[in-house]
This record gives C-alpha cells, sequence and structure tokens, in this order.
C-alpha cells in the first residue's frame, strides 16, 4: 500500500434557487373544500341616494337574478357594475356604462383579447375602465388571470 | 507506521469535524422544533454548504422539507423531499420520504399526483409489508378529493370497522344527489331546490316559471307569436333554467357542507395520523 | 519503526501533527466556527448564487459588522435592489462611491436603481446634475437618458440628437421607439363618438371590436323597430318603451365608443412601454455584467 492518504471527501451540492423573499410563519392548511360564495346582501347606508341604489339592486338580486341562474360571463356582473358605475360618476352616466355593458354582455361573439379572465372563471371587466378618465384605466393583458 | 500515524491524524481531524456538523444539525433542529422553520431552513442550508462529505444530506433536505410542509409552501416542500430521496440510505428512509411527497401532494389537492405515487408504491417490491399504509393515504387523497366512495373502500382494506371508513360512509348516507335534484327541476320548476329545503328560492322559482310559461301560452294563442317567442326564449327559458342550474348549485353547496363537517372533525379532532 | 530509522524527521513531523491535533483538541473544542465572518461569508456567497437574497442579505449584513469587503457591500446592495428594498441598496451603493475599486459599477447600479423607480423627471435631473455621476460611463448614462423620455409623457428631444449616443446596431431599434413615442397610432375619441352618432356601432368597428359594433347596431336597431312597429300599431305604452329603451342604448353605444377608444388608446401606451422595458432588460440597462457576482 502505498504512503498516501485517501481523503474521501466527495461533496454533493445539488443546488436549487431558493426565492423566500419574504420571511414567513407556520401555516395551518385547511382541509375543507372551497365553498360556493354566496352573495353579499349588504346595503351601502352612506346616503340616501346609495342606499336606494343598493337596495334596489339587492332587492332585484333576491327576487330575480338569484332565481333565473348565473347568465353573466362578466365580473363583476351587471347589476354590481351598475351600482360601481353610479358610484364612481353620476346616475346618468351610470346608465349609459350600464347600457354599454349590456350591449357588450349580449355579443355572442366575444372578442377574447379585450378582456383578461377573473379568478372566478369569468371575463374581469370592472367600471373603472368606462368613466372616460384616462389615467384611471388599468390595461391588464388578456392572457392574465386577476384576482380580487 | 508513518502509515497508522497518518491515518490517526486524519481520523481525529474528521472525528473532530463530525462533531461541529452534529452541533450545528442539532442547533438547526432545536430552532426546527420551536417552530421557527425560516430560521431552521437557514441553518440546514448552512450545515448543508459545510457538510463537504454529504453526511447530513439526507436528514437536512428532509428537515427542510418538513418546514416547506409546515410554512405551506408546498412545492418547495415536495423538492426538499425528492432531494431527501436521493440520499435516503436504507428502505425505510425512502418509503418514508416517498409517502411525505404523497401527503403533501394530497394536501396540495393534487390528487392525480398522489394516487400515481401511491401505485408505484404498492408496485414497489420493496414496499409489499407498508400495503396498509399506502391504503391508509390514498384513503386521505379520495377524501380530499371528495370522493368518500372510493376514501372508504381504501379504509375498508385496512379494517373493515376503520373508524375512518365509517366516516367516509356516513358522508355519502348524508350527502344530497344532485342528479336526483336535476331530474326533478326538469319535471317541475323549484322542486330541486324544496329538496335542497331552500323553499323560498323554490317557490319564487316556481312562481316565475308559471308567470312567465302563463304569459308565453297567452301571447300564442292570441296570435301575438312574436311576443310569444320574445316571452318564451328571453324570460321563461331564463327562469326555467335558473331553476335547474340553482337546483344543482345548491346541491353541490349542501354536500360541500356536509364533507366540510367531516373534514373539520379529521383537520381538529381526529388522533390518527394525517397529512 | 522502520521507516523512522530511514528518515527521522518525516517521523518527527507526524508525531508532531498528531500531538498538536490532539493538544488543539483538548483546548480548542471546536475545529469549525460556522459563524466565523469568513465562513459566514462564504455562504453568503454561496446563498447569494442560489439567488436565495433574504438569507444570503443576513450573512453579508453580520459579516460586515466586523469585516470591511467591497465585493460583499456591492453584492449585499445588489441583493436588496433585486428584493426590491431600493432605498437600502442606494444607500449600501453609496458607501462605495469613492475609494474603492467598485466605485464605477456602485454608481452604475445607483442610476440603474434611480431609473427602475420611475421618477424620470428626476433621474434627468441627475443625469443633468451630474450627481455621483461614474467618470467612464458616460454613455452609459446618456444612453438610460434617452430612454427615460419613452416612459413618461414630457416631450422629446429632436431624433438626431436622439439616437445619436447609441451603438449602430442599437440605432435602428431605438429609432424605431422614437418615433412610436412621438406618433404614437391612438384612435381619436372624437372619431369615434361621430361614427356611432351617425351608424350606431360604427364607433366601437372603428377601435376593432367588431362583435360589440354589429351587436349595438342590431340591438338599437330592433328597439327602434319595436317601437315604431308598436306605435304604428296604435300600442303607445309599448312605442314609448321600446322608444325609451333605444335612446339608452343608442346614448350607451356614443359612450361606450368614446369609453372603448380610450381603452384602445391606454392598450397601445402599455404594450409601447412594455416593449420598451423588454429591451432595457435584454440590454441589461446597457450595463456589463459583474463577473465577480458569481463568484
Amino acid at each position: 500500500m502505498k504512503n498516501g492518504v485517501l481523503f474521501f471527501l466527495i461533496g454533493f451540492n445539488i443546488c436549487y434557487a431558493q426565492t423566500d423573499w419574504v420571511k414567513w410563519n407556520a401555516v395551518e392548511i385547511s382541509y375543507e373544500l372551497p365553498s360556493i360564495e354566496i352573495r353579499n346582501f349588504k346595503i351601502d347606508n352612506g346616503n340616501v341616494g346609495s342606499t336606494l341604489l343598493t337596495g334596489a339592486v339587492k332587492t332585484y338580486h333576491v327576487l330575480i337574478s338569484d332565481i333565473d341562474g348565473d347568465n353573466c360571463p362578466f365580473f363583476p356582473s351587471c347589476s354590481e357594475f351598475f351600482i360601481q358605475s353610479v358610484k364612481s360618476t353620476n346616475v346618468l352616466a351610470g346608465i349609459l356604462m350600464f347600457a354599454d355593458r349590456f350591449t357588450r354582455d349580449t355579443n355572442f361573439f366575444k372578442n377574447r383579447a379585450q378582456y383578461p379572465f377573473h379568478s372566478s372563471g369569468k371575463l374581469y371587466d370592472p367600471a373603472v375602465n368606462y368613466t372616460l378618465k384616462f389615467n384611471n384605466i388599468n390595461h391588464i393583458p388578456y392572457d392574465q388571470i386577476v384576482k380580487d | 507506521m508513518k502509515k497508522y500515524l497518518i491515518y490517526i491524524v486524519v481520523l481525529s481531524s474528521y472525528v473532530l469535524a463530525q462533531d461541529d456538523l452534529k452541533r450545528q444539525f442539532d442547533y438547526a433542529d432545536k430552532l426546527h422544533s420551536n417552530s421557527l422553520f425560516y430560521e431552521a431552513i437557514t441553518e440546514y442550508k448552512r450545515l448543508q454548504f459545510f457538510d463537504e462529505g454529504s453526511t447530513y444530506s439526507y436528514q437536512t433536505n428532509y428537515r427542510m422539507g418538513l418546514c416547506y410542509k409546515a410554512g405551506a409552501k408546498l412545492d418547495d416542500a415536495v423538492k426538499y423531499f425528492s432531494l431527501a430521496e436521493k440520499f435516503a440510505r436504507t428502505d425505510e428512509e425512502s418509503f418514508d420520504t416517498k409517502t411525505q411527497v404523497i401527503r403533501v401532494n394530497i394536501l396540495r389537492k393534487t390528487t392525480g399526483r398522489a394516487l400515481k405515487l401511491l401505485d408505484d408504491l404498492e408496485s414497489d417490491s420493496s414496499f409489499t409489508s407498508k400495503i396498509d399504509e399506502i391504503n391508509y393515504w390514498r384513503g386521505w387523497a379520495y377524501m380530499f378529493a371528495d370522493d368518500w366512495e372510493n376514501a372508504a373502500l381504501a379504509f375498508g382494506k385496512i379494517n373493515p370497522s376503520h373508524e375512518l371508513k365509517r366516516k367516509c360512509e356516513n358522508v355519502l348516507n348524508e350527502k344530497y344527489s344532485i342528479t336526483f335534484a336535476k331530474i326533478i327541476s326538469y319535471i317541475l320548476p323549484g322542486a330541486g331546490q324544496f329538496y335542497m329545503g331552500n323553499y323560498f328560492s323554490g317557490l319564487l322559482s316556481l312562481g316565475w316559471n308559471v308567470l312567465c310559461g302563463f304569459l308565453t301560452v297567452d301571447s300564442i294563442l292570441d296570435d301575438r307569436i312574436f311576443d310569444g317567442l320574445t316571452l318564451g326564449s328571453l324570460l321563461w327559458l331564463r327562469f326555467y333554467r335558473g331553476n335547474i342550474q340553482n337546483a344543482e348549485k345548491f346541491a353541490i353547496q349542501k354536500n360541500f357542507e356536509i364533507a366540510n363537517e367531516t373534514l373539520r372533525y379529521l383537520q381538529n379532532e381526529y388522533v390518527g395520523l394525517k397529512p | 519503526m522502520k521507516g523512522c530509522k530511514r528518515n527521522p524527521f518525516s517521523a518527527f513531523f507526524f508525531i508532531l501533527t498528531l500531538f498538536s491535533n490532539l493538544l488543539l483538541a483538548q483546548t480548542n473544542s471546536s475545529q469549525i466556527d460556522f459563524f466565523s465572518p469568513q465562513n459566514r461569508l462564504k455562504f453568503g456567497d454561496y446563498l447569494f448564487r442560489e439567488q436565495d437574497y433574504l438569507r444570503a442579505i443576513n450573512e453579508y449584513q453580520e459579516y460586515l459588522k466586523i469585516a470591511n469587503n467591497d465585493t460583499a457591500r456591492f453584492k449585499f446592495a445588489f441583493a436588496l435592489a433585486e428584493m426590491g428594498r431600493e432605498t437600502e441598496a442606494l444607500d449600501n451603493y453609496k458607501g462605495l462611491f469613492f475609494s474603492s475599486p467598485l466605485n464605477e459599477g456602485a454608481r452604475l447600479e445607483f442610476y440603474k436603481i434611480n431609473f427602475q423607480q420611475g421618477d424620470f423627471v428626476r433621474f434627468r435631473d441627475l443625469c443633468t446634475e451630474k450627481i455621483y455621476l461614474p467618470e467612464n460611463s458616460d454613455l452609459i448614462i446618456q444612453k438610460l437618458n434617452r430612454f427615460s423620455y419613452l416612459l413618461d409623457d414630457n416631450l422629446l428631444p429632436d431624433s438626431a440628437a436622439f439616437v445619436d449616443v447609441f451603438d449602430q446596431g442599437e440605432k435602428e431599434q431605438v429609432l424605431n421607439f422614437y418615433m412610436r413615442k412621438k406618433f404614437p397610432p391612438y384612435k381619436s375619441p372624437l372619431t369615434a363618438a361621430v361614427l356611432s352618432a351617425i351608424i350606431p356601432g360604427a364607433g366601437k368597428i372603428y377601435t376593432g371590436n367588431y362583435g360589440d359594433g354589429i351587436t349595438a347596431f342590431l340591438l338599437t336597431g330592433i328597439l327602434s323597430f319595436l317601437a315604431y312597429d308598436n306605435f304604428k300599431a296604435d300600442h303607445d305604452f309599448r312605442g314609448w318603451l321600446f322608444t325609451g329603451l333605444a335612446v339608452m342604448f343608442y346614448s350607451g353605444n356614443v359612450y361606450g365608443s368614446v369609453a372603448s377608444t380610450q381603452i384602445y388608446n391606454v392598450g397601445i401606451k402599455f404594450h409601447f412601454e412594455n416593449e420598451v422595458k423588454i429591451y432595457l432588460n435584454e440590454k441589461k440597462y446597457f450595463l456589463n455584467k459583474y463577473d465577480f457576482l458569481n463568484r
């Protein structure tokens, strides 16, 4: 045997890029199955106008919308869109925005590149993009999925 | 003589270095047991970096997998358990890491993947004695996928009177039949919702369908065909379709509630091994 | 001891090594201090290469408390910047501006971060006032300066002055960006409104929404026909109902055409700026690659 020392220092360093860029703590994973979203029936009591508006829309939800099934391909739904439109502009502009939204809803051949998907599986179409305020418009590429 | 002296020198250095690695491992383990998972991962990585002989590769990768699992970073957990598997020294260690990967897949609800891995494990001749454990995790995978029938079958293979088998059968008995709800809704609008206990929705659905049906028929009988067609397609069909959709939706919702009750029990009260 | 007779010096050497090893074992229970400054630096460099920046930052931070190392400080600042902690990154780069061999790179990174923060007016002020300007990289800063005009809404300089700082291979693309910035292919909201007022839906077709345009035309048309038909049949209530609906959808179509044009123009702007940012990323902001970052 020769005078040599055999050093068995084989270092295996299988390296993977780590992306723990934020310190995190333990999180308990829920076993439960995801529940179906239940509609919020809360009425906005900010002022008389918003109370009447949200009250009327929630009544429509209870008596008609919840009975005739899920027909709107958009998120938010047309009635929610109407509430958002009136709140961000005024009643007249809100009605015009709603009419335009209804027309786009009726279009069977929607331009897929016009709307990104929302995480609910519907097409994302918020009222803020239709207020005619250029700087408020948020362009989201159609291949992205929008989460709440 | 020189030869023996060389061996002693090298061996003593090696032994002393191993003490330092052991100390670092114990320190990392202490952080892990104190639930400081992020910090524990840092120390396991430090150990790995200085452990040129890969003595602790299996343990460090395995424990990092556990840390990531505790932090719900399940993709990272799978990565490190898979790495640990490469360094597994015994069949027991290999089986342990494989089942951890399966458990993580169950938690992240990638059931197809979990079942495939379980099938691979079952067909591996090294693990024929572990068939009960394999069926146990198979049952859990099915429970998380809301497939209680197959879950009951899997637990039944371990023991015909297994506690979890009885739980699964209870869920199956309590669940509503979605098909039945839809069929009776086709026959009588609102009936499916009555079956589910949603009486107000059922009454409204029946009311709207009766009203729209009356208006449609009345228009047609009055020779107002265009009005009749418009009412029929835009209103009556809408409410009729909505009635069936709601029957299905409520049935799914109720079944989820039934399943979730059992899943909550499993998460909070069940004392057996969990994913 | 046959070997010892042959070479007494080597025997002496081995015995000395053995005893010193045993002595060290008695006096110092730890051979490797994993938390020594040097080992922290080594581990930090490893984490940096793995892009595990938060952990690398921690190791560098501990190391820099005790030792002073420009490369470590540069990597520390680089990691902070990669994680979006730009203010801290800038502060650490400033620590390398004077009497450091990495001052040129640090100053370039300083300008790159200021560019990435998006306040291009402030960025151009920095360039004009030559604050912490790198001595030998004036051309790079000028290129970034030009690109800042492409990403905000300020007046563009003259085209010749704009492209002259770029290399021959870059000029064509840069000039293309310049022309698209100066003459963006926007559509006119007024044109869309007028078109929709004349023919319902035409304004939407003008912005490429053919389906919406045809639907608006059909919807307004059908409602108008229903209004006319009901008036003709002396069904006044229904006539007024459909008239009201027709007016509502007609007005909505005009409004919607204007909104659709604005959305179209925002899309043009978004895609243009995206292309510019992709180009800058591909060019790595015209900065040189730092080999020491991979060590």
